[in-house]
């Protein structure tokens, strides 16, 4: 037994992945640009949505839901394919290539599961927030830049770096369309070498990199976020200056 | 100065202001009692309307604000409400609670809108709280805070929407004698209570509601002495 695990170890060779580096570092990019581009087209459609799902007007509010309901309630991979093969080439009449799709494809599906956590961070807010606002004069929209959306914000920024997080994780589902993320990089070295373990852990660990990252910042974001909320150091020194010369 | 005609208002199929008319003048401080459920809360939100009424008209400053037609917005800027769980905005200082409103609303200018809310803190007696959020404020404060805020908008008339229910018995006294200060300023005020002595000493009338419909009205003395509907007797008889 023992002879068999240690035949294992010494049979994996991560030096044979130096000769494909390139295409790795390539997946990175390829990785992280479709995360970055769909989670920020993500979030403004999920703002649109989130809205247009809470509006009282029926003609905003149905289609938004559809929307929503439509990419929560299907696979990614379905809607990759869908959009890749079906919806682009019918009507630009050829693919824009994978990235176009990828992109596409995880930014509508980020939007409907940011949308839903906007609708919850606002209707988290006591209602009082909004009766104060608006009985100091101030028209819907008013309320909602200067009260609504500051408060709900601050507790969107958990749920939304989980959703960057499983975003960043989902968009390997492109390799389908042949798009040169991290995980086609190792499906390409492992039909080239005929090795199993090292590519896939390989991608494995660069995932894992990128999430520790992502974490990281989120985590960062989240602290900053809450600071300004709980009085800390820094107003409070503030407020003692602003008397002080106040005083005087 | 405020007319309110039959006023109508129900949630649904239930109907919580079954015609409600009245007319407070100016200057006048009206308490408004009454046991819960019976819609003295709601004739109260009706008048800045955050409440839609069903039927009925309300005018303010002869300008019937249950028009269709009234620019909505406007007509809560003239009116000052203060809430019973405050309602500050957490995210803003004190200072920012008090001047959001003059700023956005009003187009007052940065400096204008500090100087009116730094002289309503110090009315208040929270000069020194101005950097500070409404987090590390007791209720006491919050609601002082927040009668501030109503009044750097500088209203026609002020509502309160039981202003000392949600704070602790030994708050309930400054944010009284805040609203007394107002009171003697000359400020018209219409205050949803269930301060009996507040509504005994400050208010110049007592309307009684009950089941939706103003059961009995008058001077606050006569009322609390000799209540003459039973409903108010038996409500009295509870609370005091």
């Amino acid at each position: 037994m023992e002879v068999v695990i240690i035949e294992f170890f010494e049979s994996i060779r991560f030096d044979i992945l130096w000769n494909y580096r390139s295409l790795f570092i390539h997946g990175i990019w390829i990785t992280l640009g479709l995360t970055v581009v769909g989670y920020t087209c993500g979030i403004i459609l999920g703002l649109l949505f989130g809205l247009g799902k809470m509006s009282n007007k029926k003609w905003i509010h149905y289609p938004s839901r559809w929307y929503i309901d439509f990419f929560r309630g299907t696979p990614l991979l379905v809607q990759i394919l869908l959009i890749h093969i079906a919806v682009i080439p019918t009507i630009f009449g050829q693919s824009l290539g994978f990235f176009v799709s990828g992109a596409l494809a995880l930014s509508l599906n980020c939007g409907a599961y940011t949308a839903e956590i906007i609708r919850a961070g606002i209707q988290s807010l006591d209602k009082g927030q909004m009766e104060a606002a608006r009985s100091l004069g101030m028209p819907h929209n008013m309320a909602m830049k200067h009260i609504i959306l500051p408060q709900a914000l601050r507790r969107m920024v958990p749920p939304l770096g989980n959703e960057l997080i499983a975003l960043l994780k989902d968009s390997s589902l492109v390799t389908v369309i042949a798009a040169t993320d991290i995980l086609y990089a190792a499906k390409i070295v492992q039909g080239a070498t005929f090795r199993v373990w090292e590519p896939y852990i390989l991608a494995a660990i660069m995932y894992l990199f990128l999430t520790y990252i992502v974490t990281k910042i989120v985590a960062y974001v989240e602290k900053r976020f809450s600071t300004s909320y709980v009085p800390s150091k820094r107003p409070k020194i503030f407020s003692l200056s602003r008397t002080f010369t106040g005083g005087r | 100065m405020i007319t309110v005609e039959d006023l109508h208002k129900s949630f649904g199929d239930h109907e919580v202001l079954k015609g409600i008319s009245n007319t407070i003048n100016e200057k006048e401080v009206v308490c408004v009692i009454g046991p819960s459920g019976s819609g003295k809360s709601t004739f109260l939100r009706c008048l800045n309307l955050l409440e839609e009424v069903t039927s009925g008209s309300i005018t303010i400053d002869g300008v019937e604000i249950t028009d269709r037609k009234t620019d909505v917005p406007k007509v809560r800027a003239q009116v000052g409400m203060v809430f019973q769980h405050f309602n500050l905005f957490p995210h803003k200082t004190v200072l920012e609670n008090i001047t959001l409103g003059p700023i956005k609303v009003l187009n007052q200018s940065k400096e204008e809108a500090e100087k009116t809310a730094r002289e309503l803190l110090k009315k208040v007696g929270l000069a020194d709280k101005e950097s500070v959020y409404p987090a590390s404020l007791s209720g006491g404060q919050k609601q002082r805070v927040a009668i501030s805020r109503a009044l750097a908008m500088n209203p026609k008339v002020m509502l309160f929407d039981e202003p000392t229910s949600a704070l602790d018995p030994e708050l309930v006294g400054e944010v009284l004698a805040v609203m007394k200060d107002l009171a003697k300023s000359g400020m018209t005020m219409v205050v949803v209570t269930h301060e009996m002595g507040f509504a005994r000493e400050v208010g110049d009338r007592v309307i009684f509601i009950d089941q939706g419909v103003i059961m009995e009205e008058g001077d606050p003395q006569e009322m609390f002495n000799d209540p003459k509907s039973e409903r108010l007797q038996s409500f009295l008889g509870q609370i005091l």
